[in-house]
Formats: C-alpha cells, sequence, structure tokens
C-alpha cells in the first residue's frame, strides 16, 4: 500500500537559519517529495525608505540588511556611491575597511558554528563560539560604539581612526582564537555525529552549480575555487595574500570544511593588515549631505560575505537621493530556487542542517 | 582586459543589430537593447560567451520618462567581466518576455518585479504572492505610490486609541498620576 503524502509547514521559527522564514514541504514517510519555500514575514520595505532619504542616511536602515553580517552591506553600498562621484578613497581606510570585513566574517562564522551544530542537536559548540564571538563584538564596540550594528564603513572612508593600541588587542584576540579553533575542530569536525550527519547529505551538482547561482562556501564546496575578493577584486585585497580554500564533495561537510579554513585564512589577512597599514589620512570629507547630489548614472559593486556573493545596484539620476539602491543578497537564490531543489529527496530530520549550510538568511531576501 | 571588451562588444555588435554599447573603466561594459532582444541576447552571453552567472537582476521607475527600466547584470567567470545589459519597458503596458528558462534563479527576481512594480512577465509560472499578503493597492515599489497617503488610507487606529493620540497625557488621564516636568516637556 502506498503512503500518502502529508504537508509539513516548516517555520517561520525554527533553527535552520537567522529571520523568519517558511519552507512548505510535502513528505512521503519522512522523505521530502516537494518543497517550497514561503516569505512575507520580514518586508520591511527598505528600498523604498532608502529612495526618500539622501545619501549618506540609509545606513541606518543598510546594516539590518544581514543581522549576522551587516559589514559588507555597509561596504558595498559606500562603494557603490563612491564609484558614482569618483571620490578616492585614503589608502589606509581601504586597510581599515578590510580589516572590519575580516572581522565580521570571522564574527559570523563564529555564529554560524553554533546554529550549524545545533541543527544537528549538538549544542555545546554554539555556547562556545557565541561566547568567543563576543570577543570581537567587544572589538568592535571599541572600534564603531556598535556591537551588531556598526555604521562605520561611509563613503569617502571609514569614520573614525583606530583607536590608540587597538592594534595589539586584534593581535591577542587573533591568537587567542587561533589557539581555540583547535578546540572546535575536536568538538565539532572529529565528531561522529556530525560527519555522519552532513557527508553526503544536501549535494550540489557542480556541473550546474554555476547556472544555479550557487555562490560563496557552498560554491567553493563543489570544487570551484570563486571568490569575489580575488576575482573581482575590491578595496586592497589584490595586496594581501591569502588563499581561496576549496573542497570536493558538495555536501554539508565540504562546506563546514570550506568555513572551517576561511576562519584561518581571515585572521591570516588580519596579521597582514595590521602589519602594512600606513599611515595618514582615514576619511576624505564629503560635501554637506543635505546637498550632496550625485552624477546621474549607476553603479554596482560585489563583495564577498559569508554567505557568498552580496551586491549593491546604486542609481543616481543626478539628485541629493538615490533614484533606487536595490541590493542582491545571496540568500536570495539559495534560499528559494536553490534550497526548493536541493530538499527534495532528503529526510525531514535534515531540513534545518542544508538551510544553515547555505547561509540562509531572510532578512536579505525581503529587505 | 580591454581586448577582450572590444572583442565581446563586436560580436554582441554583430549578432544583435539593435545594440547600443557604452564603455565603463576597468571589467564592466553596458548594452542597451529593446525588450523583445532580452531572451536572445540573454541566452547569447550564457551560452556561446561563458557568462554563466546571473549576478543581479533591477528594475527603476523612470516615472518623468513613462518608462521603467530592467537591467540584468551578468558575470563570466572565465573572463572576470561584468556585462549590463539594459532595457526599457513601456510603464502603461509593462509586458515583457520571461527569462527563467535561462536562469531559472530569475524566476525569483521576476515575481518580485511582478509585485512591486507591476512588470508582467509572459509566461512566468510562480504563486501570485511573493512578499505582500492580501495586497490590493498598486504596486508599492513605483514612484508614484505615496505611502503615507496609502497608510493613512487603508489602516486605521486601534479602537480605544482615539483619545490617546500621547500616551502620557493618557496615563495622567486614566490613572490620575502627575508626570513629571521633563517628560511633558514632549507632549503635544
Amino acid at each position: 500500500m502506498r503512503e500518502k503524502a502529508t504537508t509539513l509547514y516548516i517555520g517561520p521559527q525554527h533553527p535552520g537559519i537567522t529571520g523568519n522564514m517558511m519552507v512548505r514541504v510535502k513528505v512521503e514517510g519522512d522523505t521530502i517529495v516537494k518543497a517550497t519555500t514561503e516569505v512575507g514575514y520580514l518586508h520591511r520595505s527598505f528600498e523604498k525608505l532608502i529612495e526618500k532619504r539622501n545619501w549618506l542616511q540609509s545606513f541606518t536602515l543598510l546594516c539590518r540588511f544581514c543581522v549576522p553580517e551587516p559589514d559588507p552591506v555597509e561596504e558595498s553600498y559606500a562603494r557603490a556611491v563612491e564609484l558614482l562621484e569618483g571620490r578616492e578613497v585614503p589608502e589606509r581606510a581601504k586597510y581599515i575597511r578590510v580589516l572590519v570585513l575580516e572581522l565580521a566574517r570571522i564574527a559570523s562564522y563564529l555564529l554560524w558554528y553554533g546554529g550549524q551544530s545545533a541543527s544537528l542537536g549538538l549544542y555545546t559548540i554554539g555556547q562556545w563560539s557565541v561566547g568567543d564571538r563576543n570577543y570581537i563584538l567587544d572589538l568592535f564596540e571599541e572600534l564603531t560604539g556598535g556591537r551588531v550594528y556598526h555604521m562605520y564603513i561611509w563613503p569617502g572612508g571609514v569614520r573614525r581612526d583606530l583607536p590608540k593600541g587597538f592594534e595589539n588587542k586584534v593581535l591577542k584576540t587573533m591568537d587567542y582564537l587561533e589557539k581555540r579553533l583547535d578546540d572546535y575542530d575536536d568538538l565539532m569536525f572529529d565528531n561522529t555525529i556530525f560527519r555522519k550527519r552532513t557527508q553526503g547529505v544536501g549535494i550540489i551538482d557542480k556541473e550546474k552549480a554555476v547556472e544555479w547561482g550557487v555562490v560563496g562556501p557552498p560554491l567553493r564546496g563543489c570544487g570551484i575555487r570563486s571568490d569575489i575578493r580575488i576575482d573581482d577584486p575590491y578595496e586592497v585585497y589584490n595586496k594581501l595574500d591569502f588563499v581561496v580554500p576549496v573542497e570536493e564533495g558538495g555536501d554539508i561537510w565540504a562546506r563546514a570544511l570550506v568555513r572551517r579554513q576561511e576562519i584561518r585564512q581571515s585572521i591570516r589577512i588580519i596579521r597582514q593588515v595590521l602589519d602594512n597599514i600606513p599611515a595618514g589620512k582615514y576619511y576624505n570629507k564629503i560635501p554637506n549631505p543635505q546637498k550632496w547630489a550625485l552624477p546621474k548614472g549607476d553603479a554596482y559593486t560585489r563583495t564577498e560575505a559569508v554567505r557568498g556573493e552580496v551586491g549593491m545596484y546604486v542609481v543616481s539620476d543626478g539628485g541629493t537621493h538615490p533614484r533606487r539602491a536595490h541590493f542582491r543578497g545571496a540568500a536570495y537564490v539559495h534560499a528559494i530556487t536553490l534550497l526548493e531543489n536541493l530538499l527534495v529527496g532528503e529526510n525531514i530530520s535534515d531540513i534545518a542542517a542544508i538551510m544553515n549550510s547555505l547561509g540562509t538568511c531572510p532578512p536579505e531576501i525581503e529587505r | 582586459m580591454e581586448e577582450i571588451k572590444s572583442t565581446i562588444i563586436q560580436r554582441i555588435k554583430t549578432h544583435f543589430s539593435d545594440a547600443t554599447e557604452k564603455e565603463y573603466p576597468y571589467n564592466r561594459v553596458d548594452f542597451s537593447v529593446k525588450k523583445e532582444t532580452i531572451p536572445a541576447i540573454l541566452f547569447y552571453l550564457k551560452d556561446e560567451m561563458g557568462f554563466k552567472h546571473l549576478s543581479h537582476i533591477s528594475c527603476i521607475d523612470w516615472l518623468e520618462e513613462n518608462e521603467f527600466e530592467v537591467v540584468f547584470i551578468v558575470w563570466s567567470p572565465t573572463d572576470k567581466i561584468k556585462v549590463f545589459v539594459h532595457t526599457r519597458v513601456d510603464r502603461e503596458n509593462p509586458v515583457m518576455d520571461n527569462v527563467d528558462m535561462i536562469w531559472r534563479q530569475a524566476n525569483t527576481y521576476e515575481r518580485e518585479m511582478r509585485e512591486m512594480f507591476g512588470i508582467q512577465f509572459t509566461g512566468l509560472e510562480a504563486p501570485e504572492e511573493f512578499l505582500l499578503e492580501d495586497w490590493e493597492g498598486p504596486p508599492p515599489m513605483r514612484r508614484d505610490f505615496d505611502t503615507e497617503a496609502y497608510a493613512t488610507n487603508t489602516y486605521w487606529e486601534r479602537p480605544g486609541r482615539e483619545d490617546a493620540k500621547d500616551i502620557r497625557e493618557t496615563i495622567e488621564k486614566r490613572s490620575g498620576e502627575i508626570l513629571p516636568d521633563f517628560a511633558k516637556k514632549y507632549t503635544r
């Protein structure tokens, strides 16, 4: 006798993601036969609001596009505005931006450690990694005044210079984290449960990955070396020496291994930045923001975030307000068309793990 | 880089007579085409020229010109070049061809454009609702959509709050509690 398919509603609140999003799955037994992503719980119309603000006022909204890692969004918008105007950024500001982006990357990966392991029932790792993330948030608090939302990178450079003695604090934190990462290896990557639940689950087809819009760690987990920091370099990434890790397999395990290595590369980048950071100006002053009009045109900038490629398409009609600022998030593709296809044939209990491994972030889908 | 860019421009211009190009510094090339050419030029870019990655689809409302501008941004992982394809759609009759058979993730972008700008894509198969639930107003991302007027006309104050324009006055009135001076300063 054939089992009848049942419809289950996974979400809008569940351990797979940060934010509200629902996946409606049709299951036979405990195997998924159809999955549909339903969004609409988080739409705040940021892009409409940005059109009503001047070029500088939108930063309070930009950082809320994705809570775990807001800095790439700010950076891509700031860079798009600079491209439109043709404004130069001091070399020191570019180094500070890279420092902030890499610190944000580590903080976000530590949060991912917690999310990915909690989706498989391993809760201790999350307790540790969120605690370790706080050390980076402490650095952000000292540098920018905010722990989670920074509004620090803005057109023309960054808002403040590095505080006195900040470099040493960053280096100490990096030394601590580097030792600490071995503990995570013991707890997470050597864990039999983690291996068994992730190997061979949620496999992305390597041949189709680029066409399907897979970016970031999921794409590198398919064995394709692709990173915007190398392919379409921005700020000073072309002057820094780092490796883009690649793993074969395309499953959750491969994606996890890519992220594991990327934290180490970020620490390496931060050390280089602190060694090579030049003295000088950190900000080229912009005109009075109320009267600051940008020339007519459009600009599109892309940044490598932990979720993959994020981008900002900014259009100016020659006025003091953006005509359009359209954000491209990695989850916009990952969590809808990719996830719907990836879940078919998988077990219900793996939904949260698969979603987390793709870096699903609903606020950047709905904006 | 410049050589690859000029080859791209040459190939596109020989295949698509209506394409006009605009050059930008570094790794960006722009083309403007008629909306009927969009599926063909995107197919050509993807299958013949290696622009495998669809980076973005965006829409801009040019209210003064009575047109929508739809922009497709594609990226070539081999040549490291991004191509922008611009097209204009009439605002009164916003219909254009669906391209989700080229990149299936285009489906999501098209659903959002249909909802937020009211552009209809012929042959698009997707649920009607995307971000907005039970929405009956005009497409909200259009420039002539007045957010404040729509909110005032559509939504109403919660019953019992008619007298409570300012919460501090209500507290004073209902509970008899006397407000400190600093709180009164903000009272309307």
